[in-house]
């Protein structure tokens, strides 16, 4: 009997702690549905929350096998996570200044606590992006997802591997060393050949475009690598893109969302 | 009603245009000014124009060579200073192919670029890799105290500007114009 008495008294008072917490305001706000005991309930959590709402409500098994996504477009949203963590705890040591980049670079592998694992996270990460969002290409390919009605998130796709090698173009520049420079000297300067807007591609003169203010100049702020180039790489690389690469990866997702995933039926 | 329908030019409709073309007008400035934006109205570049000292500070070919080529402004301006036996010429190292910086290699008597491996002759033409066009050659002056003022301009002068032209005619030189790398401005006789 006292037993029981006590038990009853413990029990009391775990319900009226459920009680307090799961008719909490707050605790409402985060979850919504209650527990997900049917179709219709799990759906709604899916729908109602945040992080969730990127999946579609409902996904066929197919769907889940990694034999046939791979994984692919969810490792590379993975990568581009990781590089946007790493990337901004970067910029707290980074300046973009002729003098300075490649010594805060190099300071950034020795003297920073953490800075080189940190610094090749982001490297190796962004090597693995570009190579991750060709495999997602790939498999999005050989499994023909391409097609009707998903046609035009295929070009979405193609636009943000685009991004992402541009993402990749722009980060090279940054350590400020000799491969990198040369290789944005080399990189930029396929942009004068541009017809009409390069000072070395075909009809330039119809437009009056030299060195000086051509589409070249306007992307490297200059008529060589310099100073200008430096800041307009780090800009585009750690604001720009990125913003512009998440408007499409979220245009990406959703329609991902509205055609359901791929698959056999 | 009738009356109404009659006029062809509807209220709404007016305010459709006036609105259209003013979105039209703002956007269209807000594109042009964003373009414009990004070409700076000032540069801190090094100067296109140096002074390299006076001729007699370059030495001249001896026995059994044809030039001397003297890598002294290459760092700081990227101008090599080219001595033969009749004169001073610059060529400006920069690979007209994608823009890196090629080296003089004395004993081959060639530059090479080390991005693509275009190679060049001492008059700065193309002997072999992808560079499609020779190098630019600066404009040399004297001042009064006799040095001499290279001038590379915007990335310098190529050699005469129609020889794109002309070579896509398979013409590669006039008589004329080939005379332009052996007098001044481009070139300047110094006396043995």
């Amino acid at each position: 009997m006292e037993e029981n008495k006590d038990k009853s008294r413990l029990q009391n008072l775990i319900d009226s702690i459920v009680k307090a917490v799961m008719e909490n305001p707050v605790y409402k706000s985060i979850f919504r549905t209650g527990y997900p005991d049917t179709l219709l309930k799990r759906m709604s959590v899916m729908r109602t929350s945040i992080v969730m709402h990127i999946l579609p409500t409902k996904v066929g098994v197919h769907g889940l096998k990694l034999r046939y996504t791979w994984c692919m477009g969810g490792i590379t949203f993975f990568l581009f996570l990781i590089l946007t963590l790493t990337g901004v705890l970067l910029m707290f040591y980074y300046i973009p200044e002729e003098n300075r980049a490649y010594n805060d670079m190099k300071d950034l592998r020795f003297m920073v606590p953490f800075g080189m694992i940190l610094r090749n996270m982001h490297r190796w990460a962004a090597h693995a992006m570009v190579l991750t969002v060709m495999l997602h290409m790939m498999r999005v390919f050989y499994t023909g997802s391409y097609k009707a009605p998903r046609q035009f998130n295929w070009v979405v796709g193609v636009l943000l591997l685009l991004f992402t090698l541009l993402l990749s173009f722009t980060g090279y520049l940054l350590p400020w060393d000799q491969l990198g420079f040369w290789a944005v000297t080399v990189g930029t300067n396929m942009a004068s050949a541009t017809p009409f807007f390069g000072y070395e591609g075909p009809f330039h003169e119809l437009l009056g475009v030299q060195v000086d203010n051509d589409i070249r100049f306007a992307i490297i702020g200059g008529t060589r690598i310099g100073a200008n180039a430096l800041v307009r790489a780090y800009v585009w690389h750690c604001v720009g893109l990125p913003l512009i690469a998440t408007g499409f990866m979220a245009f990406h997702f959703w329609r991902i969302r509205k055609d359901g995933f791929s698959g056999p039926l | 009603m009738a009356e109404e329908k009659s006029s062809d030019f509807s209220r709404r409709k007016f305010f459709n245009v006036v609105g259209g073309s003013s979105l039209l007008t703002f956007t269209g400035g807000l594109g042009i000014a964003s373009a414009k934006f990004f070409y700076p109205g000032v540069l801190y570049e090094p100067q296109s124009t140096f002074n390299a000292g006076k001729p007699e500070e370059y030495q001249a070919p001896g026995e059994g060579e044809e030039v001397i080529v003297d890598e002294r402004w290459k760092k700081k301006q990227r101008v090599w200073i080219i001595r033969t036996k009749t004169g001073i010429y610059g060529l400006v190292a920069v690979c007209p192919h994608l823009g890196c910086t090629p080296n003089w290699f004395p004993g081959e008597t060639v530059f090479k670029c080390p991005c693509h491996g275009s190679v060049f002759n001492p008059d700065g033409e193309v002997v072999a890799g992808p560079s499609p066009e020779p190098f630019y050659r600066p404009m040399i002056s004297l001042a009064p105290d006799g040095s001499m003022i290279f001038t590379t301009g915007l990335l310098g002068i190529r050699r005469p500007n129609l020889q794109t032209v002309k070579k896509h005619a398979d013409v590669f030189w006039h008589e004329d114009e080939q005379e332009i790398i052996t007098k001044p401005p481009f070139f300047l006789p110094v006396q043995a």
